[in-house]
């Protein structure tokens, strides 16, 4: 490895700055989990279909749930990332939406879940009435290869008529 | 520039950009980066350097009229402006990859990765968009028809840089429809878009992995044209029968281990007749 391949820059990830140095090429999952040993996000199909590796990144004004995968991690200079470990109170207590998957049995082998938890946390900030439908549409790029769809979108479905209770 | 160095740029604007790539040869432009990292890592291409235009506002704008920004998303063009004023982009844009993957795949990279079957260029080939491109040189402005030279291949000249897509505003029904392997995630097997123009009372359709390079037949433009009654809008199951056998006829689909090319074929004609019908106001088949 020559000098030639490093990039230094700033990321913040579940609240925590971090200076970063890494090969150009990296993806920001690498960073994520080989630089920074950030282990939330998985390392699922590599090419954008399984979401294992989804983050919110919070990036010049905008934020979105993506896959940390397809992302060159410098281009990310500077960026807000969260993980499914910024979901948890700081005292270890799960988010609403971790305890109902719990409940609901929603996670078997748990290699899709932190990625599923992002994406029904995200929907459910972005419509706290969903129909099934619309649980089933924002989960799709999320896979699971247990098949537990069915627990996986009662949980979220359970999440959002708890907190319309509360 | 966010960020420099020998074989990553960020640039904050065109001009950083083109004089960033002019500097690391080999660097490959990257935008969303959803199908660069995917094929550097399966070996499908090689890169000495990245210049990324992720963090060129300037490349992320919708100006109405319609100029989309060239890092444009897919999940920008979902909203409801694009909707409005381009609603076969938008449909298509829909069904781009997944949710993630729409957040961060862009416009300019669909254009620029060339390849038959991405989703938005039937829809750029029916809607007669046009690209601006920006190199050292200057600027020019070429129609999306005839960019694409082969799979993979677009009309790129040595470190020019797209910028943006000019879309003209057309009033009429607008759709794109693609057929894929499974209900969910897929990629086209084949694919189409048809914009009618009351305006100008035409129709043009544009076809996905129709061919090599993304299709336009204009026999089968002018056949569709004929067919719509234009004083009620109404099409009959003769006429788009009559423009899907044109569309059979003139498409010269690849084989792969997704379909046959006769299959390819069969499900174009099927595909141009039932977006006919749909703009005739016909009920869905």
């Amino acid at each position: 490895m020559t000098d030639d391949e490093w990039v230094s820059y700033e990321l913040t990830v579940d609240g925590k700055p971090h200076q970063v140095t890494a090969r150009w090429d990296e993806s920001l999952l690498t960073v994520l989990r080989e630089r920074l040993g950030v282990r939330g996000p998985k390392l699922g199909c590599a090419h954008g279909r399984c979401g294992a590796c989804t983050v919110t990144l919070a990036l010049d004004g905008e934020s979105a749930l993506t896959c940390s995968c397809l992302l060159p991690a410098a281009a990310a200079a500077g960026a807000d990332v969260s993980t499914v470990a910024s979901l948890a109170a700081g005292d270890g207590a799960l988010s609403d939406v971790q305890d109902a998957f719990l409940e609901a049995g929603a996670v078997q082998c748990g290699y899709c879940t932190a990625g599923m938890v992002q994406s029904a946390t995200g929907l459910l900030e972005r419509n706290p009435d969903p129909t099934r439908d619309d649980v089933v549409a924002a989960l799709y790029g999320n896979l699971c290869r247990c098949t537990g769809y069915g627990r996986i979108v009662e949980a979220v479905l359970a999440t959002a008529a708890r907190r319309r209770n509360r | 520039m966010l960020l420099a160095a020998p074989r990553f740029a960020l640039p904050e604007t065109v001009a950083e950009a083109v004089a960033a790539l002019a500097e690391r040869p080999g660097a490959v432009l990257v935008a969303g980066g959803t199908e660069v990292l995917p094929d550097l890592l399966w070996r499908r291409r090689s890169a000495a350097g990245f210049v990324s235009l992720r963090r060129i506002p300037g490349l992320r704008t919708v100006v109405p009229g319609l100029t989309l920004g060239s890092g444009v998303t897919a999940a920008r063009l979902q909203r409801p402006d694009v909707a409005a004023a381009a609603p076969a982009l938008a449909r298509s844009a829909a069904s781009l990859g997944t949710p993630q993957v729409r957040a961060e795949a862009t416009l300019g990279g669909n254009v620029v990765s060339a390849l038959p079957y991405r989703n938005l260029l039937p829809v750029l080939l029916a809607l007669d968009a046009t690209l601006v491109l920006a190199s050292a040189a200057g600027e020019r402005e070429v129609p999306f028809d005839g960019f694409v030279l082969a799979p993979g291949q677009a009309a790129l000249r040595p470190g020019e840089v797209l910028t943006a897509v000019r879309v003209p505003v057309r009033t009429g029904f607008q759709d794109y429809v693609k057929v894929g392997r499974r209900n969910a995630q897929y990629v086209a097997t084949v694919s189409a878009a048809v914009v009618v123009d009351t305006a100008e009372r035409r129709v043009r359709f544009g076809f996905g992995n129709a061919a090599a390079t993304p299709l336009r037949l204009d026999e089968a433009d002018r056949a569709a044209t004929a067919a719509v009654d234009w004083s009620t809008g109404a099409v009959t199951l003769d006429g788009a029968e009559a423009v899907a056998e044109l569309v059979r006829r003139g498409v010269d689909p690849p084989e792969d281990d997704a379909a046959t090319a006769a299959y390819r074929r069969h499900a174009l004609g099927v595909l141009a007749r039932r977006l006919l019908l749909r703009a005739g106001g016909a009920d869905d088949r």
